[in-house]
């Protein structure tokens, strides 16, 4: 009866998927481990219950297509948080463009030398050199540049994840004398995974990981374009 | 007392439900992609979008109460807009194996040499003008 009409199969596998982020989110709250992550967790969810319907993965993505569309009005979203932080903004906005400017280049040109190195090239190398950034814009990037959307929405993923646990590592070695470096050093590297790290440390650091965040993707939004373009 | 005019009754109803913030967002949004849609620029619909409200919020031409709860659910929520395009990796078996290993490589070394890049320039900005203000 499923197979039969595309209204029903949208309206099934949408509450499907909002069921299964919805719980995720719950187990998350509980146990908040990176592996717990309602990215992770809703995925393998829905995977089980579609090995238990074998449901054809097109049939999935035209009966969801509705919710990536609203990455858009996320990225608007966006101008909320840095007016309510503009005092923020004007007071450090020298050490704001400088670390987004450096941390901005060597993820992307990090990334595209790296995969060289290891021979990833064509359009995972193209998928990867936008995960530094929050996802909305990485996707948008990746869509502009060649990549694969999906792919980079992984990597993008991953990167928070593991880019939190590094960080930790890393303010340990790192001679960091101000809350404004440590919120930088999170919002950089691990976008929203680490903006939640960063808040944990302290208030400062949380606001500036937002901000930082938020002007990484934007500037990589415009810089991933030209620096491709530079290195052909 | 004079009773509330229409305009301020829209607003009070705005201030109070998630969901009309969330269509305002999304209007412009939707504004945003028609300018790119109209000038080829670039860039994404919800960039020029967030320029806009930036723009409006700024220059207090509009209130940020109409707008902020909505913006901060859909940030909150952001996660399970991803939900579909994390399912398409079922469709991309080469990243099991040897080429998962090299890509989990990049990442990690990369965001190695991002956070201490960006941490160390961005206290050096801090330090100097610490400095430069105690002076």
């Amino acid at each position: 009866m499923l197979h039969d009409s595309p209204a029903l199969q949208a309206l099934a596998w949408s509450t499907a998927t909002i069921a299964a982020y919805l719980l995720a989110k719950r187990i998350h709250q509980r146990f908040a481990l990176a592996l717990t992550s309602p990215l992770l967790l809703a995925p393998v969810l829905l995977f089980s219950l579609g090995a238990v319907t074998g449901v054809q993965y097109l049939e999935y993505f035209r009966a969801t297509h509705w919710l990536g569309l609203l990455l858009g009005p996320a990225m608007v979203s966006f101008a909320v948080p840095i007016y309510e932080r503009r005092a923020i903004v004007a007071q450090h906005w020298v050490a704001l463009v400088a670390g987004v400017g450096v941390g901005s280049m060597l993820a992307v040109v990090t990334a595209w030398l790296l995969s060289s190195a290891l021979g990833v090239t064509g359009p995972l190398r193209l998928s990867i050199l936008a995960r530094s950034v929050s996802t909305p814009f990485a996707v948008a990037v990746s869509r502009d540049i060649g990549g694969v959307p999906e792919l980079t929405a992984l990597f993008v993923i991953l990167t928070g994840l593991i880019g939190a646990s590094i960080g930790r590592l890393l303010l340990r070695w790192l001679p960091l004398r101000s809350g404004i470096a440590r919120g930088a050093l999170f919002g950089m590297g691990a976008h929203s995974v680490g903006v939640a790290s960063a808040s944990r440390l302290g208030s400062e650091e949380g606001a500036i990981a937002g901000l930082v965040m938020i002007f990484a993707g934007l500037s990589n939004v415009v810089l991933a374009p030209l620096l491709l373009y530079a290195m052909r | 007392m004079r009773p509330p005019t229409i305009e301020l009754r829209i607003q009070s109803l705005i201030h109070r439900h998630v969901l009309l913030q969330v269509a305002l967002v999304a209007l412009l949004w939707v504004a945003g992609e028609g300018v790119v849609r109209a000038t080829q620029l670039p860039v994404p619909g919800g960039l020029i979008g967030l320029a806009l409200l930036l723009a409006m919020l700024t220059t207090s031409r509009v209130d940020a109460g109409l707008f902020s709860r909505g913006a901060h659910w859909l940030i909150g929520e952001m996660l399970l807009f991803f939900v579909p395009a994390v399912m398409a990796i079922t469709q991309h078996r080469e990243l099991l194996g040897d080429m998962g290993l090299k890509l989990l490589g990049v990442i990690v070394v990369g965001t190695v040499l991002v956070m201490t890049g960006t941490a160390l320039v961005v206290d050096a900005c801090v330090t100097l003008r610490h400095r430069h203000a105690a002076r």
